[in-house]
């Protein structure tokens, strides 16, 4: 049985649908910039990729928006473009629709909205905990929608995304639904949050002065991730039931696989890496060598790029050097929770079109990172198989594995 | 402010609140519900006239806040802050 793609939709900073953000990721658009969303002077890193001119009344009633959180308002925004685009769904029974959704930090905006208030002695919103909720984007698309099968959220920091696709994946394979719409979504551009990743310091600082520099996975001189936001969505199905459909299918998502490191709450560990990327490809079905692109977790952390490279090369060996792998965040930033789902959709983006997005910012690359990865300009190149890499705090790996029919 | 103008400020927050609604089928004898308000509806529009209204409605006395009157009666009850 395989399980298919038949529907995707996107927010993010360079593009709030498909098309646009293809476009604008194939022609290395920086999403960068100085926060506006908030008065950012008192934070060390000022900078993020917001989805800037988002507005929700265009698509929700004044009721929906004021009980819901920015990123189940991403979430929704997203979903319904997949939905639109897989259309159809109408012929399966709705408790077999599944909606399996990841987030890293769910409605934190509110969180920190309703706790500045309690601080001021204000009443709380009594919407507060439905908006904060980490699985309130997955019951907002079952309600808008009417998909009542199973519903379920994800959280494992920045692999949220993966793991609520690869869950969508065994969901599908079990029999346990016939259609399920996943991704991931993430609206954490926020002071309070930002503040937190500061302490750790995760967050570039450099390039405060100069945003649509700084993040620069693999590029020497690179000083932390940048914090962003978005969702993205797919709409998955069994072939047959695609196919018996009429609906167009983008790509199959062949395997899924996860490991975790068991060593430390934030640092990231080779062997958990490699031991993932293992599995999602034992779990598809190819090998090593079959692998023609990888979109790789690259969040522009002096760590973790070097981690990553160095897990690449161990899993494929001298084949790591021949296999083209981008960057996305390096357009976009880090939208923890989504970012996986987002790098999906550059897979099976690339997997349609036979051309692979650039990793921006790399004029010169960091002596320990030697691989090939897109530099600045976009490459063409047929693919077949493509791996998504993505890594989280918790010592989550989770690697997916897109291949064409 | 005295109560006709506070009646008035009411029903208009009141309108500018709730969707679809007729601002002239709006009275003080109007019950939450009769405006088409659930129950989670209601404590949203509490909340908000909280702001708008600068008043803090106490926990307990929520529960006896029934009608569009009993907003006006307990805004001018407790005025806001500096300004009693």
């Amino acid at each position: 049985m395989r399980i298919v793609v038949t529907g995707m939709g996107i927010v993010s900073p360079i593009g709030t649908s498909i098309d646009q953000f293809w476009k604008n990721a194939v022609a290395g658009t920086n999403g960068i910039v100085s926060i506006q969303s908030f008065d950012a002077a008192k934070q060390r890193s000022r900078i993020a990729g917001e989805v800037q001119g988002f507005d929700p009344a265009t698509f929700l009633s004044t009721k929906q928006i004021e009980q819901t959180d920015r990123f189940t308002q991403l979430a929704l925004h997203a979903a319904q473009q997949a939905l639109e685009d897989a259309g159809g769904l109408e012929g399966y029974e709705p408790r077999r629709l599944a909606v399996s959704l990841g987030s890293g930090m769910g409605g934190f905006s509110t969180f920190e909205s309703s706790a500045a208030r309690r601080f001021q002695n204000k009443s709380v919103p009594p919407f507060t905990v439905p908006r904060i909720m980490a699985n309130s984007a997955a019951a907002w698309i079952a309600t808008k929608y009417g998909l009542k099968g199973i519903n379920l959220t994800t959280s494992t920091a920045c692999s949220s995304g993966a793991n609520a696709i690869g869950m969508a994946l065994d969901l599908l394979r079990n029999g346990k639904a016939d259609a399920v719409v996943t991704g991931g979504a993430e609206a954490c551009v926020l002071p309070l949050t930002m503040f937190g990743f500061e302490a750790l310091f995760a967050l570039s600082t450099g390039f405060n002065n100069d945003p649509a520099h700084a993040s620069r996975p693999f590029a020497k001189g690179r000083d932390g991730f940048v914090m962003g936001e978005g969702a993205g969505i797919l709409v998955l199905e069994r072939e047959d039931a695609a196919l018996k459909r009429g609906a167009k299918i983008y790509a199959q998502l062949a395997g899924y696989g996860c490991a975790c490191d068991a060593t430390h709450i934030v640092a990231p560990d080779i062997d958990g890496q490699v031991a993932a990327m293992q599995a999602a490809l034992d779990d598809a079905g190819v090998t090593s060598g079959q692998v023609d692109y990888i979109n790789a977790h690259a969040t522009s952390t002096p760590i973790g790029d070097v981690v990553e490279t160095k897990a690449i090369k161990q899993m494929f060996g001298e084949r790591a050097l021949e296999i083209p792998i981008s960057a996305t965040k390096s357009m976009i930033g880090h939208s923890i929770g989504a970012s996986a789902a987002i790098g999906s959709i550059a897979a099976i983006m690339t997997l349609q079109t036979g051309t692979i997005h650039p990793t921006i910012n790399l004029i010169e690359a960091d002596l320990e990172c030697d691989l090939n990865y897109t530099p600045n300009t976009a490459a063409q190149k047929k693919v077949q198989t493509a791996l998504c890499n993505a890594f989280g705090f918790g010592g989550n790996n989770v690697s997916i594995v897109f291949t064409t029919l | 402010m005295d109560t006709a103008e506070l009646e008035a400020k009411v029903i208009e927050f009141i309108a500018s609140k709730v969707e679809n609604i007729d601002t002239s089928t709006i009275t003080t004898a109007s019950k939450f519900e009769e405006l088409g308000l659930d129950s989670m509806d209601t404590v949203q529009l509490l909340f908000d006239a909280e702001d708008a209204f600068g008043v803090t409605f106490d926990g307990d006395e929520v529960k006896n806040l029934r009608t569009v009157g009993d907003i006006i009666t307990y805004i001018s009850e407790h005025p806001p802050e500096g300004k009693g």
